[in-house]
């Protein structure tokens, strides 16, 4: 199997390099159709490289203890899945399937033939590839054994290290970290590696129109489905981190601005910015050059992510810790940046679009604003991230920016931003009137104050949590209110609703980030908790609820651990509502355990509970009950997210939405008249 | 072709980047800590009191004590260096942790916290801390953070070092 995979993954990178040679020669001689040859060898080195990681998988599920990375990751215990999904569980490994991904979305995009048409685009694609199969390679090899030289001593190394040196298949690994073994962990590495991957694409494609063409026009209808799958994959991947680490990590916290998540939030707020500005070219053929560096930017800060989650540069809990990564990958990273920088210098005049500032409130001028919100939340997150990297260069002393940072500046810019987002919709295309939009804006202003004061009255006193309640029951009002008065006008409701998917997709799509902001209004603002030690047969109250702790149980469902689960009745009102299980699995060979909640979900949201400690002899347990409304809205919301922009996917843009809107400002128009 | 500019357009540009300049300061301002390690922190103990602080030490694991009912959790952790270069040219994080628990002239400091026990608080863990400094010389910790570097690492070291 060692010899399978490094071999087939040896012969993968050499027909990668004759590719390359291949493209080279022919840009050389000015020809820019991609050739059959290349084609062909391509989609070979990717069945090799396919091959290769199969042989991987399969002394994992084999457990070959000679291949180093084997023993890092996989124990005779862990079932068979886990032993599969080890692939992406340590950094080698990681890395080899991350180049694997890369490979897959170039040949899934050479064989579409929408995107990478062009030499150009392929070489950019191309050269990624080779960079990370080649720190695969010969930096992080999967394929390394453990040899045992004559003096007993145990070597990591690829080939035979020294004379006499045996290969050793003796060192039992202690598998993967068991925080790791949950589905949300198992399957957020893989979509997040697919939302990276395909920013790739456009990332080449567009600096490749940049040499080529270099207007900017008709780029981006071609890259839209790309960076939309790009961005559903993206979102679903930072949503299912967050989702784990509030459903693991046992305190209940969804997102607590470690350097590598915000690292992953700034392409994502770049992205974002991206669908909407890349919206403003293809209805009015402006902001290309915003879309040119938009577009170049997400990928630029992707690698500049996986640069922060390798190297190791900050302390982080997700960091795969130090590692010789570091150095090329930020060489990489700045080549990329000079690249992209001097293509858009070199074309910055031909992309002008003409676009004149010319309203406070024009749709045009939202958009903007939008824009401008995402790119300075992105800018507050780089700030945190770089802050204590450049103090610690020039005084030597890194100071660090807490949460609190984030919390202030964050805050502010995200409510601004979805206070936009909620009274977009009532902006019509052309200037709009003010009478107009105070008219549409009645009922849903009425609405939301209404809902304000039952907040207030019911809910909460703090104004963060009044303002947001406020912008939430606004935005849904309008959202809601817009669709309908939308297809209460149209002739065929519901061919309009489908014909308009991508108007309605987006909608879906900002009722998520609504709904998402009414989870975090209550994790953050209406949360309660308690903790008691209990002794069977004791009650403890919380909110209407009380919990009342039946006995401990003990059983060994899996030879590596423990369980240990407390047995408990919840109470809501006279009524025994859910029987919740939380404990610990104890793994005593690693002298480790993991917190296993116990949960009781209602769309009002969850009854959460960790076992803080046990005494099996006695019999108590101490327990923490926390009640935390609407944080399932934040799930549901982003479901939303990913549901709404795959809709809109599903719908090219096509010449009804731009007729649809046209008729839109001509009633705007005929209403501003009277 | 000369376009003249557009006034709107860069007035409202230097109060968009005023408005981030004061947030950023002002959030940056208060919510600063250093990175220090246990013997930095030792040998300034009197400026450095009760200003707020992040450090990283090895917990031994011995040391570790725990009342569930109060949520009342303390422990030592011993001098590791904060510098990641050095950390890999002493053989990667989990030796040094290693090394530094079991070294009785390591610099130790005491660090108390109230809340939830972590799930990877043990032995040879290493300890990223977040708090201040007391009267006592006690470390009062606001928020920590465990990483446990897999043992494998050190029981393979690479080629390229010996």
């Amino acid at each position: 199997m060692f010899f399978l995979g490094l071999g087939t993954f040896i012969l993968a990178s050499v027909l990668m390099l004759v590719c390359l040679v291949l493209v080279a020669w022919q840009l050389v001689h000015k020809q820019t159709e991609i050739s059959a040859l290349v084609r062909i060898l391509t989609n070979l080195g990717f069945g090799l490289h396919t091959l290769s990681i199969i042989a991987l998988l399969i002394m994992q599920v084999s457990q070959d203890y000679s291949n180093s990375y084997v023993v890092g990751v996989i124990n005779p215990a862990l079932p068979t899945y886990l032993k599969l999904t080890a692939l992406w569980g340590g950094q080698a490994g990681s890395l080899f399937f991350w180049s694997w991904i890369i490979n897959l979305c170039l040949v899934i995009a050479l064989n579409r033939r929408h995107i990478l048409r062009d030499n150009w685009g392929y070489l950019f694609a191309l050269i990624n590839l080779i960079f990370f199969s080649g720190i695969s390679l010969f930096l992080e090899n999967p394929f390394s054994r453990v040899w045992q030289l004559t003096n007993g001593n145990l070597i990591d190394s690829l080939f035979s290290p020294a004379e006499g040196a045996q290969v050793y298949s003796g060192l039992i690994g202690t598998g993967l970290n068991p925080l790791l073994r949950h589905w949300g962990m198992i399957i957020h590495p893989p979509v997040l590696y697919i939302g990276f991957g395909a920013f790739l694409l456009p990332f080449s494609e567009t600096l490749s129109h940049l040499i080529l063409k270099g207007d900017g026009e008709d780029l981006v209808a071609r890259l839209r489905p790309w960076l939309l799958i790009a961005w559903i994959f993206l979102t679903a991947g930072i949503v299912l981190g967050s989702w784990w680490s509030y459903d693991v990590l046992g305190w209940g916290g969804y997102w607590a601005w470690d350097p590598v998540e915000t690292a992953s939030l700034i392409p994502w707020l770049i992205s974002t910015g991206l669908l909407h500005s890349m919206f403003l070219q293809q209805k009015k053929n402006i902001f290309r050059r915003i879309n040119v560096i938009l577009i170049l930017g997400s990928y630029l800060l992707i690698l500049f992510s996986i640069l922060i989650t390798r190297a190791g540069l900050i302390s982080s809990v997700h960091a795969f810790g130090e590692s010789s990564i570091s150095i090329p990958l930020t060489l990489f990273l700045l080549a990329s940046l000079v690249l992209s920088v001097g293509l858009l210098i070199w074309r910055w005049k031909k992309m002008d679009s003409g676009w004149e500032f010319e309203s406070w409130y024009g749709r045009d001028s939202l958009f903007l604003y939008t824009l401008v919100l995402l790119a300075a939340i992105a800018l507050v997150c780089m700030w945190g991230l770089l802050y204590p990297l450049a103090t610690g260069a020039f005084t030597g002393n890194e100071i660090i920016l807490d949460r609190g940072f984030y919390d202030r500046a964050v805050t502010p810019l995200l409510v601004l931003l979805v206070l936009l987002m909620a009274v977009c919709p009532l902006v019509g295309w052309s200037v709009a009137s003010l009478k107009k939009l105070g008219n549409r804006a009645l009922i849903p202003l009425i609405a939301a104050v209404l809902a304000t004061v039952a907040a207030f009255v019911w809910l909460s006193k703090s104004w963060v949590a009044l303002l947001s309640i406020f912008i939430v029951a606004l935005g849904l009002m309008v959202l809601v209110l817009t669709t309908i008065r939308d297809l209460r006008t149209a002739e065929k409701p519901l061919g309009t609703f489908w014909k308009m998917r991508s108007r309605y997709g987006a909608f879906l799509v900002h009722s998520g980030i609504l709904l998402i902001m009414l989870g975090i209004v209550g994790v953050e603002g209406l949360s309660q908790s308690i903790v008691g030690t209990l002794i069977p047969g004791d009650k403890m109250p919380l909110g209407d609820y009380g919990v009342e702790y039946r006995e401990l149980t003990e059983s060994f469902d899996s030879p590596e651990y423990l369980s240990v689960r407390a047995q408990i009745d919840l109470w809501q009102g006279d009524k025994v509502v859910a029987r919740l299980t939380p404990g610990q699995d104890v793994y005593a060979s690693r002298s480790q355990y993991v917190s296993i909640p116990g949960k009781h979900s209602t769309l009002a949201g969850d009854f959460y509970t960790i076992m803080l400690d046990y005494d099996s002899m006695m019999g108590y347990i101490s327990l923490q009950a926390t009640i935390n409304p609407l944080v399932n809205f934040m799930w549901i919301g982003s479901l939303f997210l990913c549901l709404g922009a795959a809709f809109s996917l599903s719908s090219p843009m096509v010449l009804e939405q731009a007729n649809w809107d046209r008729k839109e400002s001509e009633e705007d128009e005929e209403t501003d008249a009277d | 072709m000369k376009k003249k500019p557009n006034y709107k357009l860069i007035i409202g540009g230097i109060v968009i980047l005023a408005a981030l300049g004061y947030l950023l300061i002002t959030a940056t301002r208060s919510n600063t800590q250093y990175f220090m390690t246990v013997e930095e922190l030792l040998s300034q103990k009197s400026e450095l009191e009760g200003q707020k602080l992040r450090m990283s030490g090895a917990v031994v694991g011995e040391s570790i004590q725990y009342d569930p009912a109060t949520l009342d959790l303390s422990f030592v952790v011993a001098q590791i260096p904060g510098d990641h270069r050095l950390i890999e040219e002493m053989g990667g994080m989990a030796k040094v942790l290693a090394e530094a628990v079991a070294d009785p002239n390591a610099a130790r400091m005491t660090i108390h916290y109230n809340g939830v026990k972590p799930d990877l608080l043990k032995d040879e863990a290493q300890a990223i801390v977040t708090g201040s400094l007391d009267a006592e010389g006690v470390f009062q910790a606001t928020e920590l953070l465990m990483k446990c570097p897999s043992k494998y690492e050190s029981i393979l070291p690479d080629q390229v070092e010996d």
